[in-house]
């Protein structure tokens, strides 16, 4: 689905990945962490599109495309689902507009035809309680004036209302309590299904005792160091990272 | 519904008006050259003002005490406008004016009996080649009045918006509480805009306040939209859209509401 | 008893008696009332310029005569009749007195507030200060100093005569005398003023301050400065006086030009307290200045003035940046008490690119006093990622008073991102009872209130002239509470 062979990239001239190197497959759950600064968040960004990064170097193939020649809007429109990790709020645009926007758009993308109202009413109700998100919030402008927990949820109510075929969570656990994580997460591997794919970028082990990861991979330095299955998660939640980073400056 | 068919609907007013009773349906005017309204004691009506043709206009607006209005000024054509409204004691005002292109509108807003309250909302957008004219003057004459107004512009190609704003507060107008709003998107570097927020103030216990913005579209905004599958000129438009969105369908009536904002649509698609 | 002393007191302040001491024994430095060719001609004959200076001031002068006095201010001016000033009086004689218990027991009260050491305050009133403070010596070595480091800082006539290819290249060229009426009258008639320059990377060691010439030069009806401050130069320069400076002159039009070369950065600060008349309104001073400072690339130019004098204050520093990743700055506490008026703010105009601007104006009004805030900030076409702050609050003290707010933000271009903000407020009952129950007077109440309104501003003051200017808030509000 994904491969991402030997990816650099850099902002304003500084280079932040240094050669990324990881394949995603159907069905798979790809953990990313490592210490602040490392180049996780980049490397969501670099996969979605942001313009503020310049790709210097690799390739990245997604269902078969050449991912760094597709616009921002073409891969999300291929399934490629970017949770961020700052959701930005749009002053007087609604929730349901925009997502009826964006479903409509990924149909077109398609062949499909736009969805009628009802249709899409009904199906704003049922993504809605995947995670526990009173529709009133549909109502409001996107992400302004929601909470914190809100606007994660919300992040992943337009995940299921996309349902994307990879979804990249930026730090989706980040200044969440304990209750919005467990929706949160529980939302997320309800989404899960053996023809898509996830990769979740957290600094935390905790969020992985709900979305269960088949991979492991340590980011430092823009390069993985390391990867493992889930139990690399429960030791470096333990011992930390220096025992890898000690390994890999040598 | 469009909105040709739905003032059909409507009563129209040729050059003047005395509301003696509140009723349901709403008065229109298109392209009147002079009109007078006067709305009686504690009447309660909704007016709506359509400029099709590029002409001037003159519009006076008396509310009698506790008389209650809603305005809806549209502009369609180069219109040039020139509204007067005298406020009552404990009269309401809610006024919306919506320029969709070149127009110059202005509005002087009389408080000159005891508790009464004015919202005035303007909106501009002006796409290449055009120019608009916003100019919103609240006069507190007396005391314990209330006022808003709050206008947004948007400007596109080479194009001109003028937003100017007057909060006057006579010598006696005491716990006078006005606001007044400005805020400006400009879209391209050729566009221009001009934004004049004042205050002049003649008595102590007052809670006046003004603010003024320009700035330009949200990028970080944009990009989390086409992440969501929109292209550009999408996300572009929606955003526009979302600036000025509340404050256009300001309509007191769903179906007024959407006809505008078709004619919004419209309008975006041209910027 | 004491309130009728005062009363008196204050009478005997008016611009009135001024004109008295006026005319004896000094005629032979006074020409002929009224304004003409001749008139020009002769000032600059007597202060010994070069031929060049008396064209441009002419040149100046018929500009002039083709002009209407302004009358876009929010400002109430009686008519001036131009033939009736007096254009040339210097050296300008300070009254001499004996001692200093020949001083005006109200203006040493005012000294003793302000806690204006002795000497100096002989010094501003006037008192023969030969054997107390020799400042001639302290001019000396302070001259010594600078010229070290080969920083100019000495009298505009001087530097006529002494430096006429930095005149001839600076004078003018911010503000040309076309700027407007007073800034071409100004140009024609100028008696003095200071000229500074600093040199290449030179960073000025101490605050110049034109107190230092005070008696060295006094401060004219037409004064001119001009502050040049080369590449990668530094100086943070203070205007006039911080005492209420007794002066006969009515009309005071002021002509401040500050040229700020690539990398260079100049800081601007003036604490205004002339007479600001009666309080009926009676005599007072007319200050009306054109300020304004040029800022090329990554110069920086800050404006900081506290105004509490004045009959009307008219004037608006001004940045004008060029050049890219200039910025300009605006810090303005206006105060207006009594009849005062002041119509003052600022001009930002954006040309080049990355330029910053931020402007904070507190205006306060007492008495029957109007006070505005008047500002432009635009933004040229080419000036990508332009940005501008502006705030601008207004506090009223008392319900006869005025506070206005004019600003214009003309903005064309598109990566600009401009905010202007105000606010108005009053001192609350509330907070006057809160001040009063924990024993503060009122009027302590009050002088805290507004210096705490200020803050911002006085902050950006050198410390010397902040502790004044703190002082001058309160005195200047006595009377306005209670």
């Amino acid at each position: 689905m994904l491969k991402v062979k030997n990816l650099h990239a850099s902002v304003e001239g500084k280079e932040i990945l240094r050669g990324i190197n990881f394949e995603v497959k159907p069905g798979e759950v790809h953990a990313i962490m490592g210490p602040n600064g490392s180049g996780k968040s980049t490397l969501a960004s670099v996969l979605a599109g942001n313009e503020k990064f310049t790709v210097t170097e690799g390739e990245v193939e997604f269902e078969g495309k050449n991912l760094l020649d597709l616009s921002i809007e073409d891969r999300a429109r291929m399934g490629l689902f970017l949770g961020f990790q700052y959701p930005v709020e749009i002053p007087g645009v609604t929730m349901a507009n925009f997502m009826k926007i964006a479903v409509n758009e990924q149909r077109k993308f398609r062949g499909e035809e736009p969805l009628t109202a009802a249709e899409y009413l009904k199906m704003m109700r049922e993504k809605a309680q995947i995670v526990e998100l009173d529709t009133k919030l549909t109502s409001r402008a996107v992400n302004e004036g929601f909470s914190g927990g809100e606007k994660k949820k919300n992040e992943i109510f337009q995940m299921a209302m996309l349902d994307p075929k990879l979804a990249i969570l930026d730090e989706t656990d980040s200044g969440l309590d304990i209750d919005a994580l467990r929706i949160v997460a529980t939302g997320v591997t309800k989404l899960h299904t053996a023809e898509n794919a996830t990769v979740v970028i957290t600094h935390y082990q905790r969020l992985l005792d709900y979305i269960v990861p088949d991979y492991v991979h340590v980011l430092y330095k823009g390069r993985i160091i390391y990867t493992g299955d889930r139990t690399l998660a429960l030791k470096l939640e333990k011992e930390g990272y220096d025992w890898l980073i000690n390994d890999s400056n040598e | 519904m469009e909105l040709r068919d739905l003032i059909r609907e409507m009563v129209p007013v040729k050059e003047s008006l005395t509301l003696t009773a509140s009723g349901e349906r709403p008065y229109v005017a298109v392209d009147a050259a002079h009109l007078t309204v006067v709305v009686e004691a504690g009447v309660d009506a909704h007016l709506v003002v359509l400029h099709q043709e590029p002409k001037s206009a003159e519009v006076t607006i008396r509310l009698a005490e506790g008389a209650s209005l809603t305005v809806n000024e549209l502009f369609l054509a180069e219109a040039f406008a020139s509204v007067t409204v005298a406020q009552g004691a404990s009269s309401r005002l809610k006024l919306t004016a919506v320029e969709l292109g070149s127009a110059n509108a202005s509005y002087t807003i009389d408080l000159a009996g005891r508790d009464a309250e004015s919202e005035v909302n303007g909106v501009f957008l002006t796409a290449d080649g055009e120019h608009a004219r916003l100019a919103i003057r609240t006069n507190h004459l007396s005391a314990d009045c209330r006022s808003r107004s709050i206008a947004r512009g948007v400007a596109g190609g080479r194009s001109v918006g003028e937003f100017e704003g007057m909060v006057y507060v006579a010598k006696d107008a005491q716990r006078t509480d006005a606001e007044q709003q400005n805020r400006n998107l400009l879209l391209s570097d050729v566009a221009r805009i001009e934004t004049k927020p004042q205050l002049e103030i003649y008595a102590d216990d007052v809670k006046c306040s003004h603010g003024a913005t320009v700035g330009q579209m949200d990028q970080e905004a944009i990009y989390y939209m086409r992440q969501r599958g929109l292209d550009e000129p999408q996300a572009r438009r929606l955003q526009i859209a979302g600036f000025v969105g509340d404050l256009v369908l300001h309509c007191n009536e769903d179906r007024l509401c959407e006809a505008v904002s078709a004619l919004l649509e419209q309008k975006l698609s041209k910027m | 008893m004491a309130d009728k002393n005062e009363k008196e007191i204050l009478h005997d302040l008016t611009g009135e008696e001024y004109k008295y001491g006026f005319t004896t024994d000094i005629e032979t430095d006074l020409i002929e009332k009224g304004l003409s060719e001749a008139v020009v001609r002769l000032i600059s004959e007597k202060k010994g310029e070069p031929e060049w200076m008396t064209e441009k001031r002419l040149e100046a002068y018929r500009y002039w005569l083709t002009l209407e006095h302004p009358t876009w201010a929010h400002l109430e001016i009686p008519e001036i009749d131009f033939q009736d000033v007096i254009y040339y009086a210097a050296p300008k004689p300070k009254k001499q007195l004996g001692s200093m218990d020949e001083v005006d027991p109200e203006l040493k009260r005012t000294f003793d507030k302000l806690g204006i050491p002795l000497e100096e305050q002989m010094a501003l009133a006037g008192v023969a200060v030969d054997a107390v403070m020799d400042s001639v010596s302290v001019k000396t070595t302070f001259r010594e100093t600078l010229k070290e480091k080969g920083i100019i800082f000495c009298s505009i006539s001087e530097a006529i005569k002494e430096h006429p290819e930095l005149i001839k290249k600076y004078l003018g060229s911010v503000v040309p005398y076309k700027d407007n009426f007073y800034a071409a009258l100004n140009a024609a008639v100028f008696s003095d003023g200071s000229f500074c320059y600093i040199p290449k990377g030179v960073r000025c060691p101490m605050e110049l301050s034109t107190y230092f010439r005070i008696n060295a030069a006094g401060t004219g009806q037409f004064e001119r400065t001009l502050i040049v401050a080369d590449e990668g130069s530094y100086v943070s320069y203070l205007e006039g006086c911080t005492a209420p400076q007794r002066d006969e002159n009515q009309l005071h039009a002021a002509v401040v030009e500050i040229v700020v070369e690539k990398d260079a950065e100049v800081k601007y600060s003036t604490v205004q307290n002339w007479y600001p008349g009666d309080k009926e309104g009676k005599g007072g001073v007319y200050n009306f200045v054109t300020k304004r400072g040029l800022c090329r690339e990554n110069g920086r130019l800050s404006w900081t003035q506290v105004e509490t004098g004045s009959a009307i204050t008219w004037k608006y520093p001004s940045c004008v940046l060029l050049g890219d990743n200039a910025v300009g700055e605006f810090y303005s506490v206006a105060m207006t008490n009594n009849f005062q008026q002041a119509d003052t703010g600022t001009k930002m105009i954006h040309i080049g690119k990355n330029t910053r601007s931020r402007i904070v104006s507190k205006g306060i009004s007492a008495g029957q006093s109007q006070n505005a805030y008047r500002g432009l900030v635009r933004v040229n076409p080419g000036a990508d990622n332009a940005r501008n702050y502006s705030q601008c609050d207004s506090l009223l003290i008392g319900d006869r008073c005025g506070a206005h707010t004019f600003p214009v933000v003309d903005c064309r271009n598109r990566t600009a991102i401009l905010e202007h903000e105000a606010t108005t407020s009053k001192i609350s009952d509330d907070q006057l009872f809160y001040c009063n129950q924990r024993g503060l007077t009122t009027e302590d109440a009050v002088g805290l209130i507004v210096n705490g309104y200020a803050r911002e501003v006085l902050a950006k003051l050198p410390m010397e002239f902040a502790v004044e200017a703190q002082k001058l808030l309160a005195l200047q509000l006595e009377g306005s509470v209670g």
